[in-house]
């Protein structure tokens, strides 16, 4: 286990890219301001989710993350 | 997050998270989890790679991480349009919803049974509270120091920058060490002329709601070692200066202190980390593992050599340390 700076411990070395920091200067996606690019992806049931229809006339966060399974 | 689920919903936010899992691991999460919001499956990170926030510091040939965001947050508005984004150049600072629904709503909510103090007088409010989650400190959990000024009509306090003399606002965050603190946000100022001094100020009047995002590093509030205390106390410093029109009152420096739980994860002892769902006790991620990797294997053998290679690395530095 190696612990990092902000205290977690992980079996991975702390340099290891899995623990990799956001670069500096890295781009960070649609800026404020801009409109959301549209996708359709399938959701855990299957339905096909196409994001600014589902979404509606609604206010929206939305979430990437790493993995819900490890 | 899924416990917040329900104040997206009361407040007409809609709430949606992608990740590169196969669609049968995203379902057996949510059932597992009860995750009702939809998690979406971009399997071959088409979308990641679309909004520009591919992992490019993981090489293709790794077997299993591969193809996994920066992760971030956009909030975006009824039209579509971002009005917010939360990246952090750690994966393991995390905001707190709460911030995501202030976001959308723009406006910062100080909720009753968040803890809270206040201070002031002379025509001056203050209300400071931490917002986000149960407003624990938590490992790499980022909260939020809300500092809320309302003020007497005709009074207004100073933003950057000043002229000589007069003192701009300012919320520092004291303690405890181990604290770190994210820039202050400071709402846009309106400018005004003042005749007499012949100078330009950049002044708030009315409400004016400040924020320090901050979050536990080191030992606070380390998952890693057993916690000594069950609480610390957020000490905190608010300098201001009102004026109205015609005279100003003395600069003043109020210090205030917030007591927070600290909220430690107590997590199973495992030779090497396996997911959330194992951390908590409550899904067995095993097979979706396996998946990922014949997925991930099938478009290039090379990968499986690479990922036994990797995986005797981490069982030797995992084992190294537990002996340490």
């Amino acid at each position: 286990m190696e612990r990092d700076n902000l205290g977690f411990d992980a079996p991975a070395p702390v340099d290891h890219p899995v623990r990799a920091s956001l670069p500096a200067g890295a781009g960070t996606g649609p800026a404020i301001g801009e409109r959301l690019p549209d996708f359709e992806l399938p959701d855990a049931f299957g339905r096909q989710i196409r994001f600014h229809d589902d979404r509606g006339n609604a206010k929206a966060a939305l979430v990437f993350y790493r993995s819900a399974v490890w | 997050m899924r416990s917040a689920h329900a104040k997206f919903e009361a407040n007409g936010i809609k709430l949606y998270a992608v990740s590169y899992d196969d669609p049968k691991a995203l379902r057996e999460f949510a059932e597992a989890q009860g995750i009702t919001y939809p998690l979406l499956s971009d399997q071959d990170s088409t979308v990641i790679a679309q909004y520009g926030i591919l992992n490019t510091q993981i090489s293709p040939d790794d077997a299993l991480i591969y193809g996994i965001p920066y992760p971030g947050v956009f909030v975006c508005d009824e039209d579509g349009l971002v009005v917010s984004k939360f990246f952090h150049d750690s994966y393991e600072k995390r905001d707190s919803p709460e911030a995501f629904i202030d976001a959308a709503l723009g406006h910062i909510q100080i909720e009753e049974e968040v803890p809270q103090t206040s201070g002031g007088d002379e025509g001056i409010a203050i209300t400071a509270a931490v917002r986000g989650g149960n407003s624990s400190l938590r490992q790499g959990i980022i909260r939020n120091l809300v500092v809320r000024f309302a003020l007497k009509d005709g009074l207004h306090l100073y933003g950057e920058p000043v002229p000589t003399g007069l003192t701009a606002t300012q919320v520092t965050i004291l303690g405890p060490q181990d604290l770190q603190c994210l820039p202050a946000r400071y709402p846009p100022t309106t400018p005004l002329y003042h005749e007499i001094m012949d100078v330009n100020l950049n002044v708030w009047s009315d409400e004016v709601t400040i924020v320090v995002p901050f979050y536990p590093a080191g030992d606070l509030a380390t998952e890693a070692v057993a916690p000594a205390t069950t609480s610390a106390s957020i000490d905190f410093e608010v300098r201001y200066q009102a004026c109205n029109e015609m005279e100003c009152l003395l600069p003043r420096t109020e210090r205030f202190s917030i007591d927070l739980p600290l909220d430690v994860v107590d997590v199973p002892s495992l030779s090497i980390h396996r997911g959330h769902g194992q951390r908590e006790g409550n899904y067995d991620s095993t097979p979706a593992m396996r998946r990922l990797l014949w997925r991930k294997i099938r478009t290039n053998p090379l990968r499986l050599l690479k990922l036994m290679w990797k995986t005797q690395q981490l069982k030797r530095s995992a084992r190294k340390g537990h002996d340490g």
